[in-house]
């Protein structure tokens, strides 16, 4: 059968990596904007927080202790901070120069890469924000307010009908749906099966479609997933360039370059330019960057 | 924007909007600048900076009407740490935990509550005249920012 524990563990030994139990660490991510970081730290130290820089983030910090939820303090009720899982923080940084273009977040609730954009665009610009689920996106909306942001524009929209909003886009992040890993889910291995992550990657492949075609010349689209699957990741990135009219764009940032021959495949060798995360110290994650090419 | 400056004019402050560029969507308003306006389609969901909503005749402002109120001339309250925490929880304003209290907050009047690092936690309205010495609750607390955190727990139960 497909699916399992043991399936999907031969499966990542297959890929190198040995299974070992994770327990992750809640992170939090400065809003540079409406902080300044010294006296946010010295804030937050003051109350009790022990934090500890995550080495590869520029604004991102692990809670090592706290003596209550860093959900309610004044301070991230105010916008100072958001908490987001450390590898989460990864892509929203993988784009090069982001003040002043107008960028789409195609699956974006409930919003912390959102506001990690705006952030880094210092609420110039303007960011086109997406849901397909109207809950979720009353969710980003309370996000944007808590956080000040002022340069985005949500719909309740499949990813798949962006073209209805007639819009060309600078940059293009796709934090896409995906089948998730165990390091977030302690019974991932009971509710997942191949086919879901099939489906998935069909899916992936579909946004991955029509968000290309709504990306401008030497446009740049980001592309992650927390799933540690290839038939979300790199599979679906050789399907992008092969079909696409992308490349991969090499980045510099956590993780171990992706690999190019994967359970009897060999793929393109640009797909050694993708990211692939581990569950360790972080949640299990893929990551990578596509440049449109010139028609 | 009518409802949006006369809510100021009850905090004793002045503000004024670019026409515009707010935008009323159902009974909520916005604050756009050129570029979302240019870019913004009727169906929109949320756009720009959120300024509150109005129920039933009522005008109920966002955190981000409130902090731009802050900047400005207004009646405004600083408390100290406790306060604040006591404040964020949905409790009123003790005179004792009062640091300073910046207009003529009179009674019945509004006035936004701040924090030591002049921080705009809400908004509440007054039971007594500030400047009067007299003890217990002064302020009664109408918005506060645990508001993100309610809306958070209620959100939850709809949906789980």
């Amino acid at each position: 059968m497909m699916s399992g524990r043991e399936f999907f563990i031969s499966r990542y030994q297959e890929l190198g990596w040995k299974y070992e139990d994770v327990e992750l660490k809640q992170a939090i991510r400065i809003n540079s904007m409406n902080a300044e970081k010294a006296s946010l730290l010295k804030r937050l130290e003051s109350r009790g927080i022990e934090l500890e820089k995550i080495p590869f983030l520029e604004d991102g910090y692990w809670i090592c202790k706290s003596k209550f939820s860093v959900g309610a303090t004044s301070e991230y009720l105010l916008g100072l901070y958001s908490i987001q899982e450390a590898a989460a923080q990864i892509p929203a940084t993988l784009f090069t120069q982001l003040k002043d273009k107008t960028v789409l977040d195609a699956c974006a609730a409930p919003g912390g890469k959102t506001v990690q954009l705006a952030d880094l665009m210092k609420n110039t610009g303007a960011i086109i924000a997406l849901d397909i689920e109207k809950h979720r996106l009353t969710a980003l909306s309370n996000q944007l307010e808590r956080c000040r942001i002022e340069n985005t524009i949500t719909y309740n929209l499949d990813a798949r009908q962006v073209s209805r909003l007639d819009t060309k886009f600078d940059r293009i992040l796709l934090d896409v749906p995906c089948s998730g890993n165990f390091a977030t889910d302690k019974d991932w291995f009971k509710r997942r099966t191949i086919t879901d992550v099939e489906r998935n990657a069909k899916l992936q492949r579909e946004i991955l479609t029509r968000a290309a075609k709504v990306l401008k010349d030497d446009g740049e689209i980001v592309y992650s997933t927390c799933s540690l699957e290839p038939e979300e990741n790199e599979f679906n990135i050789e399907w992008a360039v092969k079909n696409l009219n992308v490349q991969v764009e090499e980045v510099r940032c956590h993780g171990e370059k992706a690999q190019t021959s994967i359970f009897g495949k060999h793929l393109e060798g640009s797909i050694k330019n993708c990211r692939r995360i581990w569950p360790g110290r972080t949640q299990g994650f893929f990551a990578c960057k596509l440049k449109k090419v010139r028609a | 924007m009518k409802p949006i400056t006369d809510f100021a004019r009850q905090l004793n402050s002045k503000i004024s909007l670019d026409e515009d560029l707010t935008v009323k969507k159902k009974n909520r308003y916005f604050l756009l600048n050129k570029t979302l306006k240019r870019l913004a389609s009727k169906d929109f969901f949320h756009a720009g900076m959120y300024l509150g909503k109005e129920k039933d005749g009522v005008f109920f402002p966002s955190f981000n009407l409130l902090a731009m109120i802050a900047d400005k001339r207004a009646n405004k309250v600083v408390v100290d740490e406790k306060t604040e925490w006591l404040f964020i929880c949905g409790r009123d304003v003790f005179k004792r935990g009062i640091i300073r209290v910046i207009g003529s907050v009179k009674k019945g009047s509004y006035t936004l509550i701040l924090n030591s690092y002049s921080e705009c936690l809400g908004f509440g309205k007054a039971l007594s005249d500030l400047h009067e010495l007299k003890e217990g609750a002064v302020v009664k607390n109408i918005l506060d920012v645990g508001d993100f955190l309610r809306r958070e727990r209620s959100s939850f139960k709809t949906h789980s």
